[in-house]
């Protein structure tokens, strides 16, 4: 088999989600059996400017990655946006909401005038080019990334759900967590983590965004059935950049 | 059959013993609510229990049910679970709701998945002890149940009355010896507890019977209640997954880390969620969710009821707990409907189920929920005002009981060989029980594979079996690609062709994107032939025959266009209208050449987009039929064609003096598994891949859903 050549490369973001790939562990081996990976600076050391899939994580703060991430673009036959901060900007999209001055003063004090610091509004990868492939989450969940990696290979397009999470708490027979008086944002979200948050007892942060037609006007709307403020909801949705 | 009454110790005693000889799943507890699961002890078993989370039906539709394991070479085989276990507790409303689902996956074409987990099941039934905080199995008559189980369990005071219904049954009872012969006393006790729960399993009143719903529904499909609730509906489709009577599944493929080898599997899916209706060239027929809204209570109180004899709600009120928007309450909808319709009568006082007292029973623990989700009134309807009026005609069986369905587990007990409980697995295919998997996929090979146009391939395929495929002009087939799945496509050619058959098919989703990567010589999975046909043997014949197609609606037309060919002294003249977007896009466009020439046979075309090469008809396949002649009397039409076409040109066809008797539409729906059972194709009530894809018009012109 003629494996095809695979590069990751990472912007600003935890690495949690290239921390998830390492976390597959003996699957690795499986992963190589199929891709060759010929650049990725958490897992290995060489590099290479000749791939066919290139997967981006996270998201694009700076003026100089923006150029960066245009070159892999225009080197990649396929290019995935890796994990919430690729596909939506993810966390570090909230600094959008405020001054930029004040938020670099904020984070670096004296520094911040520093030209490695200069920081620019967060953008979401496909922002800036076409994102063939999306493997949402903080972090990605695992077994969906081998999915998307075996059906890219196969050459299908990968089946990511645009159904909100309850569809996978239901099938779990997990306890709603709005009957812990909870705001749990599954209603609104992309299921495809097999509900992970409300199956360990948590509520949905919403981190793999919202559906593709999100009924959000609703979901402020019923806030007021369980006693709680439309801008409690509001607030969760903009963990993840969302609003 | 035997009955006993077991005191708690003896109860204990039997459960464990029966733990320690099969597998028993039975009712525990999962936080602060209840669920099905496998029992390790008799102490962890909850009789007590409200409702669980999810129905019982989880161990026959399990939310992931691998269907085959498959190999990239194109090998299949079939996986069917096949272990005897024993469901403990399952409540009278859960015992009819798992009859409904006997009854949907035992007829036409027999789900062996399914039917197997099925026959392998004793059901130990429970009478309900504590009501949940939505339960309506007064209302839907469902609050007690008199078959549909192997054994009944009812706690009267400290004991339970233990009732074998069924050999299975009795083989449960007398495995372990203990326990007393229950007296007149007990059986007296027990109808006490029945009338009971008949009465106060009611936290949310019908206000009409059951039976009355489809009639309720005729003339409520317009009704504003479906947009203004759907405007909360997040299309989570909560209110489908916790059903028990719900059962459409999605298929999809996962191939494993060997690139070869992969699981055919299928997962519950839900009627409400955005794309269930969706087709892989992007046009989705259920598109709004106040459509999707409003298909759920139909199903339930009409096309349920139509087509099986019940309604396929058993209040459970678990719909009514899962909705987070508090939108899914069905006798709130019921009840708004009939507060608007004077002919549905109240129910009678004294059939009148829901007037005991709740206080007998414990409420049940659990339901957080921070609002009163209870159904608000459906406005005053005083009785009386009512016309009285017979029940709507429904199919033979009762509605709700079951009593359909569990025959036909009746019927496939009587053909089991007299099983002991003891005994290792039931034999998969005891005699008269089919044992042919209807998901499994014929091995065919391609004899040609070439490109029509920019978009469309042409196939040519024999099947390995050397066996004719025995489709008639019209049918389609499930054409799988290990790794992709199936997707449906119609058949182009024309029986009368030995040996192989053809098709068209449009590169517009994974599978079809796959299917054009194929050459001559490769090797794909078949199953069908399914659904309905051209009736090309009988009312076209004789005929003047007028085929009306737009783009690739060409393609199942093909197949009886050349089978009147086949059989040219049988038909009349034969007109073709063929309608494309561009040149570029036509197809069989050598072919067409071919019939022109033929006897008796017109042949016009038009294209929306000319280029310079064009120099034929332009614009709407509409403007075609006023170009031809046609005698009303003596021509059947056929219209096949995209979704947007099908409403002109029945408008032009009406005014041309064609009767709707005389008119025969193809319709494209998303038909994912053939037989009937997914729910993914239905219009309304209608399977279109089991009554379709060719319809007479007369047939649908009332299906809200089909034009």
């Amino acid at each position: 088999m003629n494996k095809p050549k695979v590069a990751i490369f990472d912007f600003a973001g935890c690495e949690g989600c290239q921390l998830q790939i390492v976390n597959m562990e003996e699957e690795i081996l499986d992963l190589i059996s199929i891709v060759r990976l010929v650049e990725w600076r958490e897992g290995m050391s060489e590099q290479s400017e000749e791939y066919d899939v290139a997967i981006i994580e996270g998201s694009i703060t700076r003026p100089q990655d923006e150029e960066k991430l245009r070159q892999i673009r225009e080197r990649a036959k396929i290019l995935v946006a890796l994990g919430a901060c690729a596909t939506d900007g993810g966390v570090n999209k909230m600094k959008n909401r405020f001054d930029l001055q004040e938020v670099k003063q904020l984070v670096y004090g004296a520094d911040s005038a520093l030209p490695h610091l200069d920081s620019a509004p967060t953008k979401a990868v496909d922002e800036i080019v076409q994102v063939d492939h999306k493997i949402y989450g903080c972090p990605i969940d695992r077994r969906e990334f081998a999915t998307v990696v075996r059906s890219l290979i196969l050459g299908k397009r990968p089946e990511i759900p645009n159904y909100p999470v309850c569809v996978e708490c239901k099938r779990r027979e997990n306890v709603c967590r709005y009957e812990y008086q909870e705001i749990c944002l599954g209603p609104i979200t992309r299921a495809g983590c097999d509900a992970r948050c409300p199956s360990f007892g948590a509520w949905c942060f919403g981190c793999r965004g919202p559906v593709d037609e999100p009924n959000a006007q609703a979901a402020r709307v019923i806030m007021e059935r369980y006693g709680k403020r439309a801008e409690d909801l509001e607030d969760r949705m903009q963990l993840f950049g969302h609003k | 059959m035997s009955a006993r009454k077991l005191n708690q110790e003896v109860f204990r005693s039997w459960v464990n013993e029966l733990i320690a000889r099969r597998r028993v799943v039975g009712v525990q507890a999962k936080e602060e609510r209840f669920v099905f699961g496998p029992l390790a002890k008799a102490e962890d078993l909850r009789l007590d229990y409200d409702v669980t989370l999810l129905p019982p039906k989880k161990y026959f539709l399990p939310p992931r049910d691998d269907l085959l394991a498959f190999t990239t070479q194109g090998e299949y085989a079939s996986r069917i679970e096949d272990e005897p276990f024993i469901l403990f507790g399952v409540h009278p409303y859960d015992v009819v709701a798992i009859s409904q689902l006997d009854a949907v996956f035992s007829e036409g074409h027999y789900d062996v998945h399914y039917m197997t987990r099925r026959r392998n099941a004793t059901i130990v039934a429970c009478d309900v002890q504590t009501a949940s905080a939505h339960v309506f199995a007064s209302a839907m008559n469902t609050a007690t149940v008199q078959d549909g189980f192997d054994l009944l369990l009812t706690k009267i005071g400290d004991h339970y009355l233990a009732d074998a219904r069924t050999d299975k049954g009795e083989a449960l009872l007398t495995a372990v010896p203990g326990g007393s012969e229950p007296t007149e006393a007990d059986f007296a006790g027990r109808e006490q507890v029945w009338r009971r729960n008949r009465e106060s399993l009611n936290k949310h009143e019908l206000k009409c019977r059951p039976e009355e719903l489809p009639t309720l529904l005729e003339n409520s499909y317009d009704d504003p209640i479906w947009e203004e609730r759907a405007k909360l509906c997040f299309s989570c489709g909560s209110c489908n997954l916790v059903c028990p009577t719900c059962y459409c599944f999605d298929v999809r493929d996962d191939l494993n880390w060997d690139m070869q080898t992969g699981m055919r599997t299928r997962v519950c899916d839900a009627c409400l969620l955005n794309e269930f209706s969706a087709v892989a060239g992007g046009h989705n027929f259920r598109s709004r969710p106040a459509e999707r809204y409003r298909h759920r209570f139909y199903r339930k109180g009409s096309y349920m009821p139509h087509k099986f004899g019940f309604v396929a709600c058993v209040g459970c009120g678990r719909c009514i707990s899962a909705c987070v928007a508090g939108i899914a309450n069905p006798l709130d909808i019921y009840n708004r409907l009939i507060a608007k319709s004077p002919e549905i009568q109240a129910p009678e006082p004294a059939a009148s189920p829901w007037a005991g007292s709740a206080k007998e029973l414990r409420e049940g623990g659990g339901d957080g929920r921070s609002l009163e989700m209870a159904a608000r009134s459906g406005g005053a309807l005083s009785p009386g005002t009512g016309l009285a009026r017979e029940a709507p005609p429904l199919p033979e069986g009762t509605h709700s009981e079951g009593v359909q369905a569990s025959r036909t587990i009746a019927q496939l007990e009587a053909a089991l060989p007299q099983e002991g409980f003891l005994l290792p697995g039931a034999a998969l295919a005891p005699e008269g029980v089919p044992s042919e998997d209807i998901y499994v996929p014929q091995a065919a090979t391609l004899v040609q594979a070439k490109p029509l146009t920019e978009l469309e391939t042409f196939y040519e395929i024999r099947l390995d079996s050397g066996l004719e495929l025995g489709h008639e002009p019209g049918q389609f087939v499930e054409i799988s690609l290990p790794g992709f799945g199936e997707a449906p496509i119609s058949v182009s050619s024309s029986p009368s062709q030995a040996g192989t058959f053809q098709m068209v098919v449009r590169n517009a989703g994974n599978l079809t994107n796959a299917l054009g990567q194929l050459t001559a010589g490769d090797r794909i999975g078949v199953r069908g032939p399914f659904g309905s046909e051209f009736p090309v043997h009988d009312v076209m014949k004789g005929k003047d025959i007028l085929l009306i197609c737009g783009g690739i609606g060409l393609v199942p037309v093909r197949s009886a266009i050349n089978y009147i060919l086949d059989n040219r002294e049988d038909y009349g003249h034969m007109t073709i209208l063929y309608g494309a977007k561009t040149p570029g896009e036509r197809i069989f466009a050598d072919e067409q050449q071919d019939w022109r020439k033929r006897d008796r046979v017109t042949v016009l075309e038009t294209v929306d987009e000319p280029d310079a090469s064009w120099h034929g008809h332009v614009g709407r396949i509409t403007a075609l039929l006023p170009l031809i002649r046609i005698v009303p009397e003596n021509t059947i039409a056929v219209v096949c064609g995209p979704p947007v076409m099908y409403r002109f040109v029945l408008k032009e066809l009406k005014t041309m003096g064609l009767a709707d008797t005389s008119i025969y539409l193809s319709l494209e729906r998303r038909m994912k598994c053939g037989v009937g059972k997914c729910g993914h194709c239905q219009m309304n009530g209608v399977y279109v891949c089991q009554e379709g894809p060719v319809f007479q018009y007369s047939a649908i012109r009332e299906v809200m859903e089909a034009i």
